[in-house]
């Protein structure tokens, strides 16, 4: 044989068994590139190896957030080589999907793993669009929670506030005792998460899911209000300089002693547990004024792409919800693991109060899921963006701004019927 | 090249054959992805539904009525203002700093040049860290040399965080416009930095009357680049700011990538692009057109 021809026939046999390796080799994509999210993803993974025979699931960082993983697999699915199965967040995101034909239906997994069972009622219904489960929960994370700096709130004499107006004088006292107040930081999300509480004490859970559906009007006499609590209450103990920090750095003024208190994802608790700064110890935390009892939550979801892999995602997905693979996931992030079977033993204290959070609150159905993902997308992100602007400059004149765009979005979106009875 | 197909002789069949490759990858790679966003913007499409729908123009009816798109807009222009003189302007001092033949001139050279070999994401990472408010760096260095009142809240304040962007990309950029310029002082034949010398120049008179004028290709190169960086800007703000906070940041390559993937609208995000294409050509082109004649004529001087 000639030279090259060999050559080519070893190019030939090399792209082969490429293609082969791709096969066997099933890839789930997420967005957990370091740290605790990192181990955590990490242990889910080889907890679906361990339990499944001949599998070979392989993570695949894609790096950054949501955003990038989105364009990653759009780009995959024109392809038309998607990944075994990938981190989505949850509702409407899994609608737009699902509408597209872009997701396995995973009905039969869902049976077999008995998710209306293991699963809580306000969980179940952003996995579902039209009753059909398109995500496996995995990674659950409360929002309502106010971490605060227990030696702060000692030489300041603050007791824990339970109430706005508790909440009100601990903001003062802080003050007075040199303490910036209430960390917040810059970004979509995370003033979005302190108006919920805000939110939640003017129209309650049924005006919650209102909005969610866009029956109750950003026009309407109580999101106004609700913006005015949030004003009053939360923005005016916002600490200096706020919105040019990230989250973690305002978690490090909260474990440097900087500032009293941060209303955050619970995912702090575990970047401060991390830092040396325990829970119990130097940090404790309680649920933010006018969301006691209720759990308003951030989760997300294992989804799995319509492909030659459907049959081993499944086999994926029932190994990733059984008790100990969703406690591997949580125990090692700082999550809740979304499994109502859980033992509460897994976690530390700062897990520990949260589990008992929520299983409180699902007990007197009060989970709420983020609204930003029930909202149409583009109404989500705008109503982020806009309470970010309003947290900046609490203007009548900006919050006029924030109800006309907002409301216009939502017209549009009812024109085009995208509202979905979550 | 006689274009007859009786009449190619085999150099002009070399010829095309050259060419194919070029012309198809320019085909298959510009052309076509031009034509193809054009097609998208005059479409309501999320990027996974099977079919998309027919807009005609309304995606550009709708941004040209929007205040953030405005907003970002007239951010690129502004970003072109600010590359084509202080990155530039700053390169070019440096390169007349160092172009006297002060000592350490080779470790001056990989210091002012070092940071454009970072990438863009190392370097909002950096600069993020540099830009807290209240413990980075910038904050830091100001109250030690009780200057703590100029402290902002750099990357927070919409009124500052564009400034602050631009310090960030002037550092990062400046070392391209300096190695440009440095090169080209160094190729302007010496026999007539002497003769201006013997006629009694000064050496700013030199500079400007010399070295300046006969830096025009260099000056091409580095102002050519600095407006095009500056239109299709996108990943330094991207990896400090994502745009905000509430807009104020966003340049248009910022807003397309939000409509595309984070907000799923793809037709909105085509327009998008193409608007930017039609500003960068408006911008840009005039200035390329210019600047090709000024070398012409000073190649024919």
């Amino acid at each position: 044989m000639k030279k090259s021809n060999m050559l080519a026939a070893f190019g030939l046999a090399l792209l082969g068994a490429t293609s082969v390796q791709a096969q066997d080799n099933l890839e789930v994509w997420h967005y957990y590139a370091a740290g605790s999210e990192l181990a955590g993803m990490n242990a889910l993974i080889d907890a679906a190896n361990t339990s499944v025979d001949d599998a070979n699931f392989t993570g695949v960082v894609i790096p950054g957030n949501v955003v990038e993983l989105r364009r990653q697999l759009q780009t995959a699915f024109l392809g038309g080589r998607p990944p075994a199965a990938y981190q989505s967040s949850m509702a409407y995101e899994l609608k737009t999907f699902a509408d597209g034909g872009q997701l396995h239906p995973l009905t039969d997994a869902w049976a077999a793993i008995d998710g209306d069972a293991i699963f809580p009622e306000g969980v179940q219904r952003v996995v579902k669009v039209d009753g059909v489960p398109y995500g496996i929960p995995f990674d659950l994370s409360l929002i309502n929670n106010v971490f605060y700096n227990k030696e702060a709130f000692q030489k300041a004499g603050v007791a824990v506030p339970t109430d706005w107006d508790s909440f009100t004088a601990a903001c003062d006292a802080l003050r007075d005792a040199g303490y910036q107040p209430l960390g917040n930081a810059g970004g979509t999300f995370w003033s979005l998460y302190n108006f919920y509480a805000a939110l939640v004490s003017v129209v309650g859970e049924d005006g919650y899911y209102q909005i969610a559906r866009g029956e109750l009007g950003f026009d309407s006499p109580e999101f106004a209000e609700a913006l005015d609590l949030y004003r009053d209450r939360m923005v005016s103990c916002y600490a200096q300089n706020w919105s040019g920090k990230t989250w973690t750095q305002t978690a490090d003024d909260l474990i440097n002693g900087n500032t009293g208190m941060f209303m955050m994802g619970i995912w702090a608790a575990g970047y401060m547990d991390t830092a040396g700064f325990k829970a119990g110890e130097g940090f404790d935390m309680f649920q933010a004024p006018g969301t006691v009892g209720k759990s308003i939550f951030q989760m997300d979801v294992l989804a799995v792409p319509e492909g030659p892999s459907v049959a081993a995602a499944d086999e994926f997905i029932k190994a990733i919800t059984t008790t100990d693979g969703q406690a591997a996931f949580a125990t090692l992030k700082g999550s809740l693991a979304p499994n109502i079977n859980v033992d509460p033993a897994v976690y530390g204290y700062a897990g520990a109060t949260f589990s008992r959070q929520f299983s409180e609150a699902s007990a007197n159905n009060a989970v709420l899921p983020n609204l930003f993902f029930l909202l149409p997308t583009d109404l989500g992100t705008e109503f982020g963006v806009q309470i970010e602007r309003f947290a900046i400059d609490p203007s009548d004149t900006v919050k006029a701004e924030l109800i006309s765009t907002l409301e216009g979005l939502r017209q549009e979106a009812l024109a085009e019927s995208a509202f979905i009875a979550w | 090249m006689n274009l007859s197909p009786h009449r190619l002789s085999r150099t002009d069949w070399t010829h095309i054959a050259f060419l194919a490759l070029p012309t198809l990858l320019f085909v298959t790679f510009y052309v076509y992805p031009v034509i193809s966003s054009i097609h998208l913007s005059l479409h309501d499409w999320n990027g996974f539904a099977p079919k998309m729908r027919f807009v005609g123009l309304q995606n550009y009816q709708v941004l040209i009525g929007q205040p953030r798109f405005l907003h970002a807009a007239l951010n690129n222009i502004i970003w072109v203002a600010f590359m084509l003189i202080v990155p530039t302007g700053l390169g070019l001092l440096l390169a007349a700093i160092l172009d006297r033949g002060i000592r350490g001139e080779q470790v001056f050279r990989i210091i002012f040049f070092l940071p454009f070999t970072i990438p863009a994401v190392a370097v909002g990472a950096i600069w993020r860290w540099m830009y807290e408010p209240d413990n980075g760096l910038i904050t830091t260095v100001l109250k030690l040399l009780g200057l703590g009142s100029f402290a902002q809240n750099w990357l927070g304040d919409p009124n500052v965080v564009n400034l602050s962007l631009m310090g960030s990309v002037a550092w990062w950029t400046t070392g391209f416009a300096f190695l440009v310029f440095f090169a080209g002082l160094r190729n302007i034949p010496t026999e007539c930095i002497e003769a201006a010398r013997i006629e009694g120049a000064t050496p700013w008179q030199v500079f400007w009357k010399v070295s300046f004028p006969l830096l025009w290709p260099s000056t091409i190169i580095v102002l050519g680049m600095s407006a095009i960086d500056a239109m299709r800007l996108f990943d330094v703000v991207w990896a400090m700011t994502k745009g905000g906070p509430a807009y104020s940041s966003e340049v248009l390559a910022v807003q397309m990538y939000d409509l595309a993937f984070g907000r799923f609208d793809m037709g909105r995000a085509a327009a998008v692009a193409v608007y930017l294409f039609i500003i960068a050509g408006v911008i840009i082109m005039p200035y390329i057109i210019y600047m090709s004649r000024r070398v012409q004529d000073s190649e024919a001087d």
